[in-house]
């Protein structure tokens, strides 16, 4: 790799990221610094939507950050840097996650996701229930829902619509065959329609 | 419907199905009051969510977000970089364990060469009517025991004979 030259403050700021990236793998962390800044939100947005909790989706953002500073030398540029950092902090999260799972019992939910649960007999909702909401109004429905469904659902959904990846790329990333993630995103996105036509019913389903 | 047929709904939807197959969900919609809602609420979910991780930030100042990286970093870095101070027992032990490894062979050595010529194993007689063979080379020692001892056959021999 070809050595770079020393940037000043003003060249990190105006660096694009590839260029940043360079630097910081040179060791320069105030170009690392320029990255954390430009994709730090994103990244914890990312983790909030996992985690569904403030404290932890800092902490492993944080974590996201640090790895990657340790394996910035492993990356090629095959993707974006965001999406590089972006599946990092989602592995953490995932890891997290199947900890949390070890450490409590078995939701009934969570048992019923692979038989089929209550989400496949539940009347399709209609008219579209978001239409004409306002954006902040939209924005608390769907966190309240988000809330409701089962961790493997909603890792699902988020990787899915979120991270925009295919149903082959879900199963490799959570570890289970392409039908599961299906039947996964199907309840979810069943689960969610419900939550957001009728609010009353978040404390129901 | 069956669950089937509810996922393939959905795999249209999502654009994972090969074309053949897109075409006949389509048919399917075309003419399926029920299969066609549900392909619309599950669209309405798809479009709720667009865009819905915008304008999420980071609860902390971009300072202290990085202060709390930066300290990690350097808390992790030295102990892969840095070698750790070795303590005296540990150097002590560094000399003496292959020190008396060595000193382990040769001793070993001296006991299994033989320089002298001597045999390498041997059968003696002992007074009280023992016999003992011992293999230097195996490393075994066998011992008989006559009963009578001999000894105490040739004593009482002469006892008889003072009788």
């Amino acid at each position: 790799m070809p050595a770079v030259e020393p940037m000043t403050v003003k060249d990190h700021s105006s660096a694009d990221d590839p260029t940043l990236v360079r630097a910081a793998q040179q060791g320069d962390m105030i170009a690392f610094e320029e990255l954390v800044a430009r994709h730090r939100d994103k990244i914890y947005a990312r983790a909030f939507s996992m985690m569904r909790n403030e404290d932890e989706a800092v902490d492993l953002s944080q974590e996201a950050w640090v790895k990657g500073w340790q394996r910035l030398k492993q990356f090629q540029g095959e993707s974006s840097f965001g999406t590089w950092l972006t599946r990092i902090v989602i592995n953490l999260c995932l890891d997290q996650l199947r900890k949390q799972k070890r450490q409590r019992t078995e939701s009934i939910e969570a048992m019923s996701e692979e038989s089929g649960g209550v989400e496949r007999q539940m009347p399709v909702v209609t008219p579209n229930p978001t239409a004409g909401l306002e954006r902040r109004e939209l924005r608390q429905r769907i966190d309240r829902a988000l809330n409701q469904l089962s961790h493997e659902h909603r890792t699902a959904l988020v990787l899915h619509e979120f991270e925009e990846m295919e149903y082959k790329e879900i199963a490799k990333t959570m570890g289970c065959s392409i039908g599961t993630v299906m039947s996964r995103l199907f309840y979810a996105r069943r689960k969610m329609a419900a939550l957001l036509g009728d609010p009353k019913k978040q404390d129901l389903l | 419907m069956d669950l089937d047929s509810q996922l393939k709904l959905q795999a249209s939807l999502d654009g994972e199905l090969p074309e053949a197959e897109a075409r006949e969900v389509a048919n399917w919609l075309a003419r399926d009051r029920e299969a066609a809602a549900l392909h619309t609420e599950l669209r309405n979910t798809r479009q709720a969510l667009v865009g819905f991780e915008i304008g999420v930030e980071l609860p902390e100042s971009r300072e202290f977000f990085w202060s709390k990286i930066q300290r990690e970093i350097h808390r992790l870095e030295p102990a892969e970089l840095a070698p750790r101070p070795v303590p005296w027992f540990a150097r002590l032990r560094r000399v003496l364990v292959p020190a008396a490894g060595v000193a382990f062979l040769l001793v070993a050595g001296l006991l299994t060469l033989n320089p002298a010529g001597q045999p390498a194993s041997e059968m003696e007689t002992a007074d009280s009517g023992a016999f003992t063979y011992r293999d230097d080379a195996a490393g075994t020692t066998l011992v008989w025991l006559s009963y009578p001892a001999e000894s105490e056959v040739a004593n009482n021999s002469e006892l008889d004979t003072i009788e």
